[in-house]
């Protein structure tokens, strides 16, 4: 008893010694850094005045985000929806998205609502995995039971991952020819895997570099048309900034799909015709990459985040209001406003510069199904039910993401005038989303690979190694792998 | 004594003897196993004879693991000094000792995951802890990326391992201090020993199993580190692999890239060093036992 | 005559205030150097609890430090506790701690008995062998041990992957066994002459004797089980199955850039576990000191 009494007071103390230190320390701290005022409204905040984003100039008001939550009612059968036939009587189909719980719970939860309507006797499943995805997802497919409809970052490259690996199911001969027609051509083929589809093209994002006009224009004195346009432009932006304002650039690499990004930045040609070599240790690949290295260098970029496999860590860095921009989509900048409002007023956003090859990239988000599924017709619906035009209009409605299918766009929604900084991208986002490439051939063993030209990168960027040192030795283990 | 024939000792052993086979011996002769195959969990292996090993002999990045599991050991001579230093001090009869000693252990359950959110925060380039108070009282010019600097991954990491014990071995050789008769202290304080000395002839002999308990102990935990370079790194083990130990490359092998069968190899190096360093520190357990 | 005792009464009293002083600077000292480290060692969780009371218009860094937010709030734990079943988390870590600890000491001083305490065929061989299962680490099982979990046992992505394999840990069963064999043999030979069986004479005589050395036993194994991460990562993917090390990193990865968000999850999960300890820091103490005593 007595134990307890005096285990009790020294609870007590430990927590009145912790009141005492917090008010001690608190104290010297007085004089309250005035570090964020009220969400001020930058009169000044002009979204990409001579851009492409947004042609007209944009002045935010008062900005008023409407943040309706969209539930639709189920409609009754025969349903339109219901364009995949034989699904299987009494199927139970997991789904697994990346990072939308718990913003988009409503959502996801009518989109499913109206799909076990549209396909009686078919039951889902969902789960939401954040930045432990990629673990969890290749743990489960270990233990055998992952799920069968997932969410997979097409940008990322997990697409070609889990493909290569046989783990996904190909859609082509499974999907009739109208189903693939709603999509635009050039998503449908975003990601192809030896000329085989994998995944139903999600949403997808238009590229804009955010600007914190704080640190660009007041701190830098830079100017928001003066963005450069292409990559090659970023190291003096970068060195003048750090220069001006003692921040650091927050420019991340694509780790986890390299080769990808030295196709669309570099220009770079990664493998020989045959498919045999890999040759991204050419001029192109070693320019690509010491544009980064000096970077590196010169001191000018985060290095934590140049190299880190999780885009939420340069977002954070933005967020927080220490760096002057971040690439990134629109559909994030509701991120920035719930954990920095202050930072909000003085967001800009400009297109993202372009590479060398000139083309705009691989679109976002896809759906793919697993390739063992029990219920292989129950989850091709449900992965095309995702991303038919209705649901996707009403995913854009409640956040800057853009469908994958032109009919959405047929909506007055996308003719409306954009009003928030996130939406600046509305008008022209069909033109946009229409011309997603894959111009990247398919890497045999990819992961591998991406491991592969990773250390070598971060010996150039980390370690002095040589650029060309670096890529010859990556391109001799790529050849290897390849080939294996 | 007569020796008769009985079940009971066995039955009494039986079930920690099913789990420890089961858990322990079988996994340990599968890894034996897995490490000369080609695995990935999800297919059957297939043989490949030496071939892990053979790469595993020309993988810098496995060497590193090595050299790096090898250079956390620091961490137990350090932990030893600082926590025995602790003890003695929190050993003093003051008012609202029992305070401090709960403050100490604050670390040690909070878990080193919730520690380890704290101390990225600590170590954050823009406006962290460590940055503000150095470039504060002007002992660097410019704050520092510390947790992108290859050199420090690996210090911070054990810091943070001495942070997170230092309050649980004070415990330790607390308990020990404890059982250290008062008039030893006496007799060396009359043979003329001033404090340092009253220390190093008292109660470091005193304290010799405690010791060697956290330096089994401590030692161990370091060769198989893995949390706090987790959570430091946030799975990536560091730019230029500058965290990753055994562990955290046996992990990142086996469950990140699907390679089980060469993680099952570098298993077999990680038993190895165990091997030899259990051997060592058995002789330590057999001597002080002899001693007290 | 009567001066010298006075003199040496006055010398005495200088003495002792020198002393007095002397002792007064040493003790300021002390709690100097257990302050300056109390701050080393509570000063990132103070700022952690801070971070979770501020309101979105407080900075979370900022030089100077502020620990005082200006528009407290709770929000921060309203919206960790509305989108992360963080109760859940704490239970399933209580669930597997409890049910680990009991059953783990259960099987290891039933089979430390024996060891310590009675001759058989193949006692030093069986010795040997558990000595020789003590250097093999743990993370080298996983491999395997993921293979049984998911084609023999089932059990993936269930609390029970995790208390299984911990059942019984050698370590466990050495220290049992020292405490066992420090217990008097008569008192056992004496029990057998009664004709006790020899389930009630460890369960009767020597479990309540060896009740320290239980404790401490007990405290390590709930600690571990309470901290381990790797094997409940690879093992736990749905929310109501995480235990809190497992959660903590979901919530992490959750609220990525929100800082307050994930402060405040931290002190929900560290603050419970901080009352159970300074409440149980007594036996704990006893525990260590019965344990290491070699």
């Amino acid at each position: 008893m007595k134990q307890i009494e005096k285990g009790y007071l020294s609870a007590a103390f430990v927590l009145a010694l912790a009141a005492i230190l917090f008010v001690a320390c608190g104290a010297p701290a007085a004089p309250p850094a005035q570090t964020v005022r009220e969400t001020v409204v930058v009169p000044q905040t002009v979204v990409a005045a001579q851009t492409v984003v947004a042609p007209q100039t944009v002045v935010v008001p008062q900005t008023v985000v409407a943040e309706q939550t969209v539930v639709v009612q189920p409609t009754a059968a025969p349903n339109p929806e219901a364009v995949i036939k034989d699904v299987e009587p009494n199927a139970e189909v997991s789904l697994w998205t990346f990072w939308l719980s718990p913003t988009f719970d409503d959502y996801i939860k009518s989109t499913i609502a109206r799909f076990e309507a549209t396909y009686p006797g078919v039951k889902v499943n969902w789960e939401d995995h954040q930045a432990t995805f990629q673990d969890d997802l290749r743990n489960a497919f270990a233990a055998g039971n992952a799920p069968d409809v997932i969410n997979l970052s097409v940008g990322e490259g997990w697409v070609s991952d889990y493909a290569t690996k046989g783990l996904l199911l190909p859609l082509d001969d499974k999907v009739p020819q109208d189903v693939k027609d709603l999509y635009f051509k050039g998503l449908w083929e975003e990601q192809l895997v030896d000329g085989v589809n994998y995944q139903f093209p999600w949403y997808q994002g238009i590229s804009v570099e955010l600007v914190n006009m704080k640190v660009y224009s007041d701190g830098a004195g830079l100017k928001l048309e003066d963005f450069p346009k292409t990559v090659d432009g970023l190291p003096e932006l970068c060195q003048t900034i750090k220069d001006k304002t003692g921040t650091l650039c927050n420019i991340r690499l694509t780790v986890n799909d390299l080769l990808a990004q030295m196709v669309y930045e570099g220009g770079v040609k990664i493998l020989s015709e045959d498919g045999k070599t890999c040759t991204f240790d050419s001029a192109d690949g070693a320019a690509w990459l010491q544009m980064y290295v000096d970077m590196v260098k010169a001191g000018t970029v985060d290095r934590s985040v140049l190299v880190t496999d999780q885009d939420r860590v340069g977002l954070d860095l933005f967020t927080s209001g220490n760096s002057a921009f971040y690439q990134t989509g629109p559909n994030l900048i509701r991120e920035v406003r719930a954990n920095n409002p202050g930072l909000y007023g003085y967001l800009a956003a400009v297109p993202a510069p372009v590479g060398k090859s000139g083309v705009l990239g691989k679109g976002l988000m896809g759906i793919s199904v697993k390739n063992d599924t029990k219920f292989p017709n129950a989850s091709i619906a449900l992965a095309q039910f995702f991303t038919n035009p209705e649901s996707m209009l009403e995913f854009s409605k409640i956040v800057a993401v853009y469908p994958s299918t032109p009919k959405s766009y047929d909506d007055p929604f996308f003719a409306a005038k954009p009003i928030a900084v996130e939406d600046s991208a509305k008008p022209i986002a069909k033109d946009i989303v229409s011309k997603y490439a894959d111009i990247v051939p398919t890497v045999p063993n990819k992961a591998d690979v991406n491991e592969a030209v990773l250390q070598a990168v971060q010996s150039a960027l980390f370690d002095n190694v040589p650029v060309q040192d670096a890529l010859t030795t990556a391109a001799k283990a790529c050849t290897e792998l390849i080939n294996k | 004594m007569s020796k008769r024939f009985s079940l009971t000792p066995y039955l009494f052993l039986a079930p920690a003897l099913i789990i420890i086979t089961v858990f322990i011996l079988y996994p340990t002769a599968a890894v034996v196993y897995y490490s000369f195959t080609d695995y990935n969990i999800v297919q059957p292996p297939e043989w490949v004879g030496l071939q892990n090993y053979q790469q595993l002999l020309r993988d810098p990045i496995f060497w590193k693991a090595f050299t790096n599991s090898f250079l956390y050991l620091i961490v137990t001579p350090t932990l030893i000094f600082l926590s025995i230093l602790l003890a003695i001090v929190v050993n003093r009869p003051l008012p609202g000792i029992n305070v401090f000693r709960a403050l100490y252990y604050v670390p040690v359950i909070s878990g080193t995951i919730a520690v380890g959110i704290a101390w990225r925060w600590l170590f954050d380039y823009n406006g962290g802890l460590i940055n503000g108070i150095l470039v504060g009282i002007g002992i660097l010019p410019a704050p520092v990326q510390w947790l992108a600097e290859p050199a420090f991954t690996l210090p911070i990491a054990m810091l943070l391992t001495i942070w997170i014990g230092l309050g649980y071995y004070m415990m330790v050789f607390l308990a020990g201090l404890q059982n250290i008769p008062e008039d030893l202290y006496d007799a060396a304080v009359i043979d003329g020993c001033n404090p340092v000395q009253k220390h190093w002839y008292v109660t470091l002999p005193g304290l010799r199993p405690q010791i060697v308990f956290v330096a089994v102990i401590s030692s161990l935990a370091a060769i198989e580190v893995f949390n706090e370079i987790y959570v430091i790194t946030g799975g990536l083990g560091g730019i230029l692999n500058s965290g990753v130990t055994m562990v955290f490359y046996l992990w990142r092998q086996a469950f990140r890239l699907q390679h089980a069968g060469y993680a099952s190899a570098v298993a077999m190096v990680l038993l190895l060093i165990t091997l030899a360093f259990s051997i060592i520190n058995i002789r330590l357990l057999e001597r002080s036992e002899q001693n007290t | 005559m009567t001066n010298t005792p006075s003199l040496a009464l006055n010398a005495a009293a200088v003495a002792h205030r020198r002393r007095q002083r002397h002792k007064f600077i040493e003790t300021v000292f002390w709690y100097a150097i257990l302050i300056l480290v109390a701050i080393i060692t509570v000063l990132p969780f103070l700022w952690i609890l801070s971070t979770s009371f501020k309101g979105p218009t407080d900075a979370v860094v900022s030089i100077p430090l502020q620990f005082i937010p200006h528009e407290p709030t709770l929000n921060n734990y309203l919206r960790v506790w509305n989108q992360l079943p963080v109760g859940r988390f704490f239970l399933n870590s209580i669930i597997v701690g409890v049910a680990t600890t009991t059953l783990n000491i259960g099987i290891t001083a039933l089979a430390a008995y024996p060891l310590a305490k009675m001759n058989f065929r193949g006692r030093d061989a069986i010795f040997y062998l558990l000595l020789a299962t003590f250097i093999i680490p743990a993370q080298l099982t996983y491999i395997p041990s993921f293979v049984l979990a998911v084609n023999v046992f089932k059990y993936y992505d269930t609390l029970f992957a995790l208390v299984f394999p911990s059942l019984a840990t050698v370590f466990n069963i050495f220290l049992l066994r020292q405490a066992f064999m420090s217990v008097p043999n008569d008192l056992i030979d004496a029990a057998r002459m009664d004709g006790a069986s020899e389930l009630r004479i460890w369960w009767q005589i020597l479990l309540p004797i060896i009740r320290p050395t239980l404790a401490t036993v007990a405290i390590f194994t709930f600690v571990n089980s309470w901290n381990d991460f790797l094997w409940p990562s690879l093992m736990l993917h749905s929310r109501e199955n995480m235990t809190l090390p497992v959660g903590l990193v979901a919530l992490q990865g959750m609220f990525a850039s929100d800082f307050r968000g994930v402060a405040a999850g931290v002190v929900m999960t560290v603050v419970p576990i901080l009352i159970f300890f300074v409440t149980l820091q007594r036996q704990f103490v006893r525990g260590l000191s019965g344990a290491v005593k070699g």
